[in-house]
């Protein structure tokens, strides 16, 4: 098994705040890690940190081996390879489902326009949307943009894919459709990072849970050691608020 | 693709404009041709007659003297101010335009042998009782900028307690007596009582208690350079002139025998027949429409240019580096700060000097259009850019887009939706500010508008009228907008 990611003590201040407070992690092939913890606690600081969104004050990030945080122009490259997908979708308005999917792979030149949208329907029928190829962003519902902007990401052909609170802004009742996707790339093999806050689908889909607590990692474990015997006093007090609630 | 058709946009454009240079410059080459600028609101000396051509006292004397001497002249109506502007800054050759002879404009400029002896008189609203100097203690004057009658204004209002306001159109100084705001103006005789005879007659009177004041003689400007070629033909073509009767004949033509009522007589010939709203309309609609042809081809070349480098501007300011922006919001900060007649005095008879190369009229205009347009038009490229949703960038740039495509395809799509409004707006400002450079001596609209009123002192009709065509032409183009905004929006 090869390392994907690998961030060693990654620290980011903002002047004398330091909100990230040396992190290592690591993220192997095919493995799917779940950040969980309260908000404030960094952990989407830290996954947005894996594709450069966010800078780093001090520490060394490398995907795939390449240094993220000294990247240059070539973050470009390298993001070819990082799926992302975000908490507000981020859907093009200005194109249709299918010029979302096939706008990167036209535009860098990876396939031509027949090509990219003969793939990118197979890629719509992964997350169930072969019927919205020519919709609007504007005419779908959360649960349906969120598997665009899967499609969209997927489209890139990632050996990696990052979600940041993939569900957060959803409809109770578009949740599952997403989570369905999810689960069905992680048993595809797909390495997959993700923040969220839906427990369950971390115990089931997740190989590795990370609990983060005030910019740092307080505990990691497979989801029976962190939800079943959950050690550090902070993760116990957090799983009885959630679970509770 | 997109980025070579901006080019060749921005190249055709550069194209338009030194189009517009190389006529004038081969003119000036080919033959000798003397530019004289004059003034457009001093009638009877200068004034266009109700076929918006050229005539008057200085423009039939200037041309008689061009023809005994052997030369040409191409006589621009600039506008006092201007055309002085222009003479110091070496865009025309000289001014000829009732300029008195004194000792500040004979150091600056060359000036001609004296053709006209002039004196200044006083006018008061009819029936009022100021009729004398005595009776001006605590009063305000009215008078012209730069005139002889203001110089003689203000060595005299100490002595008899009056304060004088000042304007730069002659029209303005009899308006203001005749509503009262003032309560007498000083001006050169030929020029009070063509004003009178014209469509002051029920409103004001030359002062019965007062005898006609600092004779002055008016003479012609010629810039220093020509000294020993113009000025010295100028003052043979006068000795001629005066010899043989030619110079009677014109000064006859529109003084009569110099008394109020001969020259009245000789004025009201001159003049529009129907003085009606429509009258007026029709027997000036030609010139209205030069006019606003002007306007329109300055209005579309301003935005054109404007347009172009306002998004490049608005553009370097999002660009992520610091220089660049810094470029982008200097170009704002200043050319958005400059009063737009201000940078275009400044464009049109600062920089010639500066450069030693005559900027014309037209291209000092289409720049200062571009440039303030520019800059308001910069400001909401960038605030339309920024408006957009910080996400679209991050999701395109984590696709592995870089930063020029995450913006051509998906930033500036959704900003320019949400700029429409602007450049609707600013195309609408763009076409009312043409009416500023009038100050630059342009044709347009405005400038028309002061020239008909020059000669016909119907102020309030022709102003409406001016104002009427704004207003349809910006209806026009409101109309022309929104049905773009809705094909875009579509």
């Amino acid at each position: 098994m090869s390392t994907r990611v690998e961030m060693k003590d990654v620290r980011k201040a903002y002047g004398d705040n330091e909100v990230i407070k040396g992190v290592d992690l690591q993220v192997q092939d095919n493995e799917v890690v779940v950040l969980i913890g309260p908000s404030g606690a960094g952990k989407s600081t830290v996954l947005r940190m894996m594709n450069g969104l966010e800078t780093t004050t001090d520490g060394e990030i490398y995907v795939d081996g390449k240094d993220i945080a000294h990247a240059g122009k070539n973050i470009d490259q390298i993001r070819e390879n990082i799926g992302m997908v975000f908490q507000h979708f981020n859907l093009f308005p200005n194109m249709s489902v299918l010029g979302n999917v096939t706008l990167a792979p036209i535009e860098l030149g990876k396939k031509s326009k027949a090509e990219a949208e003969k793939e990118a329907k197979t890629f719509l029928e992964v997350v169930g949307l072969t019927d919205k190829a020519d919709a609007m962003p504007a005419s779908l519902s959360g649960g349906q943009k969120q598997r665009v902007a899967i499609a969209r990401a997927l489209a890139m052909h990632p050996d990696i894919m990052l979600f940041d609170e993939p569900t957060s802004a959803l409809d109770p009742e578009m949740v599952g459709d997403v989570l369905g996707v999810m689960r069905r790339l992680a048993e595809r093999g797909m390495t997959m990072v993700i923040v969220t806050h839906e427990m369950g689908f971390a115990k089931e889909v997740a190989d590795r849970v990370v609990f983060f607590g005030d910019g740092k990692i307080l505990e990691q474990g497979t989801p029976t050691q962190i939800f079943d015997h959950p050690q550090h006093p902070r993760l116990q007090t957090f799983l009885k608020q959630v679970l509770e609630a | 693709m997109k980025r070579k058709w901006l080019w060749s946009t921005v190249f055709a454009s550069l194209l338009i404009v030194l189009g517009f240079m190389l006529p004038q410059q081969r003119v000036q080459a080919a033959e000798k041709t003397y530019t004289i600028g004059t003034d457009v609101t001093f009638a009877p000396f200068e004034f266009a007659d109700k076929n918006n051509k050229y005539v008057g006292i200085d423009i039939d004397l200037m041309n008689a003297i061009a023809k005994t001497e052997g030369f040409k002249v191409d006589i621009k109506p600039l506008g006092f101010n201007a055309a002085v502007q222009a003479l110091e800054a070496g865009q025309i050759d000289g001014v000829i335009a009732g300029m008195s002879i004194t000792k500040e404009r004979q150091e600056k400029f060359s000036m001609s042998d004296p053709y006209y002896k002039s004196g200044v008189v006083m006018a008061v609203a009819k029936g009022a009782k100021i009729q004398s100097l005595k009776d001006l203690r605590g009063k305000k004057v009215a008078v012209k900028t730069g005139t002889a009658s203001a110089d003689y204004a203000n060595s005299v209002k100490a002595k008899y307690g009056f304060s004088t306001v000042t304007f730069d159109d002659s029209n303005n100084v009899y308006d203001n007596v005749k509503t009262g705001n003032a309560q007498a103006c000083f001006e050169d005789k030929p020029v009070m009582q063509y004003a009178i005879a014209t469509s002051y007659k029920n409103d004001l009177e030359l002062a019965k208690n007062f005898k006609m004041a600092m004779a002055n003689n008016y003479g012609i400007a010629v810039k220093q350079s020509e000294a020993a070629t113009l000025t010295k033909k100028i003052n043979a073509g006068i000795k001629k002139l005066k010899a043989n009767g030619q110079y009677d004949k014109i000064v006859r033509k529109y003084l009569g025998n110099g008394s109020e009522a001969s020259q009245a007589k000789k004025t009201a010939a001159m003049q529009e027949t129907d003085r009606s709203f429509m009258g007026l309309l029709k027997s000036n609609w030609g010139t209205l429409m030069s006019g606003l042809g002007e306007t329109l081809w300055l209005t579309i070349v301003g935005i054109v240019c404007a347009t172009i480098v306002g998004i490049l501007i608005g553009l370097l300011g999002v660009v992520p580096n610091k220089f660049l922006q810094g470029v982008s919001t200097t170009f704002i900060y200043i050319f958005r700060g400059l009063p737009m007649m201000v940078l275009a005095l400044f464009i049109y008879s600062g920089v010639p000097s500066l450069i030693d190369q005559k900027v014309p009229a037209f291209i000092a205009g289409v720049i200062t259009l571009t440039l303030n347009e520019g800059a308001y038009t910069a400001a909401f490229v960038k605030g339309g850019i920024s408006a957009v949703d910080g996400g679209q960038m991050e999701a395109a740039r984590s696709l592995g887009l870089p930063w020029g495509k995450s913006m051509r395809r998906v930033i500036l799509p959704q900003g320019v939706k949400i700029m429409i409004p602007s450049f609707v707006n600013q195309f609408i400002i763009t076409l009312k500010d043409t009416s500023i450079l009038s100050v630059l001596g342009l044709l347009e609209l405005t400038q028309t508008g002061k020239i008909i009123i020059a000669r016909n002192m119907e102020g309030f009709k022709i102003w409406a009228m001016v104002a009427l065509i704004y207003l349809v032409i910006i209806t026009l183009l409101t109309w022309l907008s929104n049905w773009v905004q809705k094909k875009v929006n579509a």
